[in-house]
């Protein structure tokens, strides 16, 4: 057919100059919209990574009142050693305590001061034979020992995280999907107006006889490239995003492995790109074929 | 080279646009396509060009019929047809050699070939000078020979021409119609549809006219309509019935002319005519003669 890359490249390249608003808009439009996408897929990332750390460290923490007699402690003890399901148990005292909750609300003076080691609750860490386990064992004995103050298990935490995390991405990804739409849109619409002020060309094209594929294609070639600039973008911004999470987790406690591995990132990386050159070659299709009248 | 098979073309909601046409264009004819406005002579060209295809009937091109042909081989059929409008569909963007290179680099020719056979069509046309010019510092006939050598530059089967002259002063007509008249007798078929009556009576080639979509005539050596068989003794072709409409703008010239009294036969003489229609007509009609008397 003889359909050189030259030939494509230097129409495609004259194309989105003479359209250079509508491509800036398509291609601007593509990459907030995928660096949405991107950046729910890391955060998925993460907060799974975190959460598989928090699950495998203790399997059930029992809080005892701040300045509990000794004899609650005493009770509590036995009742742990009662408990099959449990292997073993290490006791935080008060002063431990105190330190790990100055550890974990490090920067947040004003709760830091509140705080002394006679007002935190000491804790129970216990590791069980099968960690599945936790919540029959936390029912035990958040039901009515004297003395306990509140029994937690990383279940707990973990649904909540999940929760927030999954409501989260649902947001996320519900701008990114609208977004990702209107970009659509937004390059279909780019091609029309390249197609529309090509018309002259386009006509004579087909008079002298060109094939369709050669007449569609630059235009095909421009939404490519729109969604692939756009994509290029989200690529930088999802990057950023995830040197924030580095950041965030290397002074936030709670996130301390909430990061995700550069594989991983690569992965997303390329399904943004991937995501783009699709946005763009399935807009700029359905313009060709709407408006490109061959 | 062109056979129309008892075709009719039905536009939507209209009546028909070409009405059981049937007829043969031999390989390397001039043929003259004429007709009033809305007579069907570009449908006649669209359909030749599968712009459109027939509601009945067979068109073959070059032997085949291409009312059957898949959507993408009428590429292939259009680089064997030539074609030439009179709006000239030039690209304002490109210079004169890469208006006539475009028709070429569309269709995938190699660059070394393209430069060659550009040169050459454009000497042929006598423009080689103005290769580099843009078509906005061209005249009129210039650019229609631009678009002549567009058409021709793949060396077409047949050259379709649609109005050719019909935005051009009749000295500057003269020279696109000896250009294609040199296309012609290179093999090229040429089917050039027209009102221009000087063209068509000085040329005497093939006329086919249609009329709202029907043959009325096919004569060989023929001429626009009537007027000349009438009131000038120069020819001595036949006389060929008249179509209903061509008869009436006869009529309106002859009025203009205070030649009515010569045919009695026709039709009555319809009083809300626009002059300027009127004028029109009677002033081509007078400057053929014109220039008729000069050539016979």
């Amino acid at each position: 057919m003889g359909l050189s890359v030259e030939y494509v490249a230097k129409e495609t390249a004259t194309n989105l100059w003479r359209n250079r608003l509508m491509a800036l808009a398509a291609i601007l439009t593509v990459a907030v919209s995928l660096s949405l996408v991107g950046t729910a897929l890391l955060l998925r990332q993460a907060v799974n990574r975190q959460i598989g750390a928090v699950a495998s460290n203790v399997n059930l923490q029992i809080f005892v009142n701040p300045g509990a007699p000794k004899s609650q402690l005493a009770y509590i003890r036995q009742e742990i050693k009662a408990t099959p399901q449990i292997e073993s148990c290490n006791y935080l005292n008060s002063t431990e305590s105190y330190n790990q909750a100055k550890q974990l609300l490090k920067g947040q003076k004003t709760v830091l001061s509140v705080l002394s080691p006679g007002t935190v609750p000491t804790d129970f860490r216990c590791q069980l034979h099968n960690p599945n386990q936790a919540a029959t064992v936390g029912a035990l004995f958040s039901a009515g020992i004297p003395g306990v103050y509140k029994v937690t298990w990383p279940g707990q935490s973990i649904h909540v995280m999940e929760q927030v995390t999954s409501v989260l991405q649902l947001i996320l990804l519900i701008v990114a999907i609208a977004l990702l739409v209107s970009s659509l849109v937004l390059i279909l619409n780019a091609i029309r107006m390249a197609i529309f002020s090509r018309r002259r060309e386009v006509s004579v094209m087909k008079l002298v006889g060109a094939t369709n594929w050669f007449i569609r294609i630059p235009f095909m070639a421009e939404g490519l490239v729109q969604g692939f600039l756009g994509s290029l973008v989200a690529v930088g911004i999802v990057m950023l995003s995830n040197w924030g999470l580095s950041y965030l987790s290397d002074r936030v406690q709670a996130l301390s492995q909430a990061t995700v591995p550069s594989g991983d990132l690569l992965v997303t990386e390329i399904l943004v790109v991937l995501v783009g050159l699709i946005v763009g070659v399935v807009g700029s299709s359905v313009a060709v074929r709407k408006f490109l009248d061959v | 080279m062109i056979r129309f098979d008892d075709v009719t073309k039905v536009y939507k909601g209209g009546s028909p646009a070409l009405k059981n046409i049937t007829l043969e264009i031999q390989k390397g004819e001039f043929v003259f396509l004429v007709g009033s406005s809305g007579s069907g002579k570009t449908t006649f060209l669209k359909l030749i060009l599968r712009e459109e295809k027939p509601d009945q009937g067979a068109i073959y091109v070059a032997g085949r019929d291409i009312g059957v042909l898949s959507a993408w081989k009428v590429p292939h059929l259009r680089r064997n047809l030539g074609c030439v409008f009179q709006d000239f569909r030039l690209l304002p963007n490109k210079t004169v050699a890469e208006n006539v290179a475009f028709a070429l680099e569309v269709i995938g020719r190699p660059r070394q070939v393209i430069t060659t056979q550009v040169a050459q069509v454009l000497d042929l046309v006598g423009l080689g000078q103005k290769a580099s010019r843009m078509p906005d510092e061209l005249s009129g006939g210039e650019q229609q020979r631009v678009a002549i050598a567009r058409a021709f530059v793949n060396r077409p089967l047949v050259l379709l021409a649609d109005e050719p002259t019909g935005n051009l002063d009749p000295a500057t007509s003269q020279g696109i119609m000896s250009l294609l008249d040199r296309i012609n007798r290179t093999g090229t078929t040429v089917l050039m549809a027209t009102h221009d009556v000087g063209i068509v009576d000085s040329m005497r080639r093939r006329v086919i006219e249609l009329d709202r979509g029907t043959l009325v005539r096919d004569q060989a050596r023929g001429v626009y309509g009537l007027t000349d068989e009438m009131h000038s003794s120069t020819s001595g072709l036949p006389a060929v019935p008249l179509s209903p409409a061509f008869a009436e703008l006869l009529d309106k010239d002859n009025r203009r002319s205070g030649k009515a009294d010569l045919d009695k036969q026709k039709l009555p003489l319809s009083d809300d005519v626009p002059v300027s229609d009127a004028g029109k007509g009677n002033s081509r009609v007078s400057s053929v003669r014109a220039r008729r008397g000069s050539r016979y």
